[in-house]
């Protein structure tokens, strides 16, 4: 009779490391990339738009809006913490729109996106806005799908906004400088708001706009290769 | 503020993980983040400690590395991480993408990572393991 092998065992348990790649911002990834090839496979743009909260996000997809919807068939996705008033404006302008809440997150994400997507006319549709939250740091970590990005800041916000949020302006097509209307009462230099985002990222096209009297929008129409 | 949300995607993976090994108690999450993320490493632990009360991840320790930002110009092959000679930059957290040897256009080529990379956990003793790669 053999005696038994003797077995140590912990109460607890073993402990085991398991080692791995697991990339947590994939899930996100994957439903972008999936939210683009529905967008492509219907000809659909989609531009995400991007700003400080009370940047004149809005104002300027209201501007846009007004001077393209006869040549295309528009329709909007409106992000914001709380409430309707922005889909709202938007929909005076006769487009369709979305409103997604997100009511803690500071940010759209792409399961967000894909929620709204399905609930629009995709194939009679030729361009989607989609207005992100106002904020500047967190919509940059969450990429929605959209084909460019359009980062709307403004004159108000201070000389030194571009330097202090750069993330926001490394993956935008367009960056409007917006309210340059205001500039001198602002003491602010939109040359130096374009400079600062020219350092940060070559290829941007920064426009000085006025939602207020319209200077800038057709060239924030042309750098979103619109016309 | 995003951590959070962030944070919340980790802790379910984990928590995934986990029940797959059956496993009765996790002690340590290693995690590797780039410095071009915007992403917190002590907001992510203030988030992971209110996060896992009442699960099995009570407890364990969030441990974060952090890699850095490498960028390379495709003109003159400048390859560097990006906190090394591009000086005030590091404090703004993103390089200008701007090659500082010709003046051509920086890729950012690293330091965009959120990757879990070892899970150290308490399994049943004798339960049988299937090691996944």
């Amino acid at each position: 009779m053999t005696k038994p092998i003797e077995v140590i065992t912990s109460s607890e348990g073993e402990v085991f490391d398991v080692e791995l790649e697991l990339d947590i911002l994939e899930e996100n990834k994957r439903l972008a990339l999936e939210n683009k090839r529905r967008l492509e496979s219907n000809h659909v743009r989609a531009i995400d738009v991007m700003g400080s909260v009370g940047s004149g996000k809005t104002s300027l997809i209201k501007a846009i809006i007004s001077r393209l919807k006869d040549g295309f068939r528009i329709a909007v996705i409106e992000g914001d913490v709380t409430t309707t008033i922005d889909s709202e404006l938007i929909a005076s302008e006769g487009v369709p729109t979305v409103q997604v809440n997100t009511g803690k997150e500071c940010h759209l994400d792409a399961n967000l996106i894909r929620k709204a997507l399905d609930r629009m006319p995709l194939d009679r549709l030729d361009l989607v806005f989609i207005e992100n939250v106002g904020n500047l740091i967190c919509p940059a970590e969450f990429p929605l799908g959209s084909d460019s990005r359009l980062v709307v800041i403004s004159v108000t916000e201070g000389p030194y906004m571009v330097l202090k949020h750069p993330a926001m302006f490394l993956d935008a097509k367009v960056v409007a400088v917006n309210k340059v209307d205001l500039a001198d009462a602002m003491g602010v230099k939109p040359e130096k708001l374009s400079a600062d985002v020219a350092k940060i990222n070559p290829g941007a096209i920064t426009v000085p706009t006025s939602c207020r009297n319209g200077s800038g929008i057709e060239d924030v129409i042309k750098g979103l290769g619109l016309r | 503020m995003h951590e959070f949300a962030i944070t919340s995607s980790l802790v379910d993976a984990v928590l995934d993980l986990a029940r797959k090994h059956d496993c009765r108690q996790v002690l340590e999450v290693h995690l590797r983040i780039g410095r071009l993320r915007a992403l917190s490493p002590d907001q992510m632990k203030f988030s992971y400690d209110v996060l896992v009360k009442g699960t099995i991840l009570e407890g364990s320790e969030l441990h974060v590395e952090e890699t850095p930002g490498i960028v390379h110009c495709a003109k003159c092959g400048y390859n560097k991480e990006f906190d090394s000679e591009v000086g005030d930059a590091y404090h703004f957290g993103v390089p200008p993408l701007i090659c500082p040897t010709c003046a051509g256009f920086l890729n950012v080529e690293g330091g965009n990572d959120c990757v879990i990379t070892k899970v150290r956990m308490l399994i049943p003793s004798g339960s049988k393991v299937e090691m996944t790669n």
